[in-house]
């Protein structure tokens, strides 16, 4: 199965028209195999790691950069009984959705999306063929910091001559919060049975709504697979972002009003 | 003004069907579709959950539209897959007749997830056995492929998605083969209709919508 892929990943690169560079993908995908027997090999997986072989040229190094990376990401490729674990994060994208765009949401139900599998790559690959491959290295590293602590990427977008001003104060606010943000989360993490949703689930949730108004006409799935198909190369990581953002607060200030 | 021109060029069929690709990961799904669609075999990255691709064509003096889901073919992802099933025309089991295993799996997987799923009982199966261009290292005969498409039901084809031979031939038997069953063709047509009736409204909608902005 390893084998299969890793001769048919990011095949457009010069990178992987070396033996050498195929091998050391192999090596790690059959190595985490061994290593995390729950998951073992899952397609999608040789996405995920064909960068870190790229940007690291120890092997082990990108072994591990690749294990961390599997540790975030890992519950998506967990096969439990009947069901894939990223199945768990197209139910929240669904209620988030619900909440956000309930009009999308009800049409998606109607042509029988309800179980959103459409978005299903996106969540997978980490948005790897939705974005060129240096947007969603971009991507990944926004989306990795931002789940730290949720106001960098705003501290990031400030005006360059602003931040440069303030930029002792900026810094020390950013520090504090970025660790209150961690403390918080181990917190709540412990008590609430709910895990916080990751970024990425917003992220499709944002591409979903800026793509509102057209899915909204769509007459069956196959509509609906292909003006997401569209996307592709064509999305913008930080508009991605900070739209996903906004929605994220829009969707914690909407879940606490109703459950006020 | 681009969706309207899109809407004119594919409302121009007269019957619509939905076809499944299915069969192991790596037995040639997506390029089978590929070289049907585009007369093109590029490398293909592991499809990732399920894709679609559109083709029109004339079979038997009728235009139609095949609406072809391809499908992810990893063991995991199978219970995802299978929602895609519901409304299909036709399902299309692929192999690797250079891998036995693929073929095995057919019988003993894939066509009792096809019981399982397949909404349509009339619903047309087809046997396809890819990569014959690599003759020397075939593990699959001919004549076992026979077999087992007789024990399936199914249409049978060899082909090749990398030379193209047979690929037409086999999307267009199992065309033809849906056209002979009443049921199906009528589930064809009435999508057919629908979409002309659809669009008839949209035009209205469009040309509304235009001469209000004008005014």
């Amino acid at each position: 199965m390893v084998g299969l892929d890793v001769i048919r990943t990011d095949r457009t690169l010069v990178f992987y028209e070396k033996q050498e560079n195929l091998s050391k993908l192999w090596d790690i995908l059959a190595v985490y195999a061994w290593f995390d027997k729950e998951v073992s090999y899952c397609q999608g997986m040789s996405d995920l790691c064909s960068p870190m072989i790229i940007l690291l040229d120890d092997e082990a190094d990108a072994f591990w950069c690749f294990e961390r990376m599997m540790k975030r990401l890992r519950k998506n490729f967990r096969a439990t009984g009947n069901s894939v674990g990223v199945e768990a994060q197209l139910s929240n994208l669904a209620s988030i959705t619900q909440v956000i765009d309930p009009k999308l949401h009800q049409h998606l139900e109607t042509l029988g999306g309800g179980n959103y599998v459409f978005a299903f790559r996106m969540l997978m690959v980490m948005f790897r063929r939705e974005f060129s491959f240096a947007d969603s290295l971009y991507l990944w590293e926004m989306m990795w910091s931002l789940e730290y602590d949720p106001e960098l990427f705003f501290l990031y977008e400030e005006d360059p001559d602003l931040t440069a001003e303030n930029s002792g104060r900026a810094k020390v606010k950013s520090i504090r919060q970025y660790g209150k943000y961690e403390r918080e989360n181990m917190r709540s993490g412990g008590k609430d049975a709910e895990a916080p949703l990751p970024i990425s689930v917003f992220l499709v949730a944002s591409v979903l709504k800026d793509k509102s108004a057209k899915l909204t006409e769509a007459r069956g799935l196959d509509e609906v697979v292909k003006i997401l198909n569209n996307i592709t190369g064509n999305l913008d990581a930080r508009k991605a972002c900070s739209s996903a953002m906004k929605l994220h607060k829009k969707y914690l200030k909407k879940a606490a009003n109703t459950n006020r | 003004m681009g969706s309207s021109t899109a809407t004119q060029s594919s409302s121009s069929y007269d019957l619509s069907f939905k076809i499944l690709l299915i069969g192991d990961s790596g037995v040639g799904k997506s390029s089978l579709l590929l070289s049907f669609i585009s007369n093109a075999v590029d490398d293909i990255t592991p499809t990732i959950g399920v894709d679609f691709k559109i083709k029109t064509l004339t079979v038997g003096g009728k235009r139609l539209k095949l609406t072809i889901w391809d499908t992810a073919g990893q063991e995991k992802f199978r219970t995802l897959t299978s929602s895609y099933f519901r409304g299909a025309q036709g399902i299309i089991l692929v192999y690797d007749v250079t891998r036995r295993d693929t073929f095995t799996n057919l019988s003993d997987v894939w066509a009792k997830e096809v019981e399982l799923y397949c909404t349509n009982e009339d619903c047309v199966k087809m046997l396809v056995g890819n990569k014959v261009d690599r003759e020397s290292e075939r593990a699959v005969s001919r004549e076992e492929g026979v077999a087992l498409a007789k024990e399936l039901g199914s249409l049978f084809l060899e082909c090749s998605a990398k030379t193209r031979a047979n690929v037409e031939q086999c999307f267009e038997e199992l065309t033809l083969k849906i056209m002979e069953v009443p049921s199906l063709l009528e589930e064809g047509s009435t999508s057919g209709k629908k979409n002309i009736l659809i669009q008839k409204q949209q035009q209205q909608q469009t040309t509304q919508s235009l001469s209000s902005c004008c005014s």
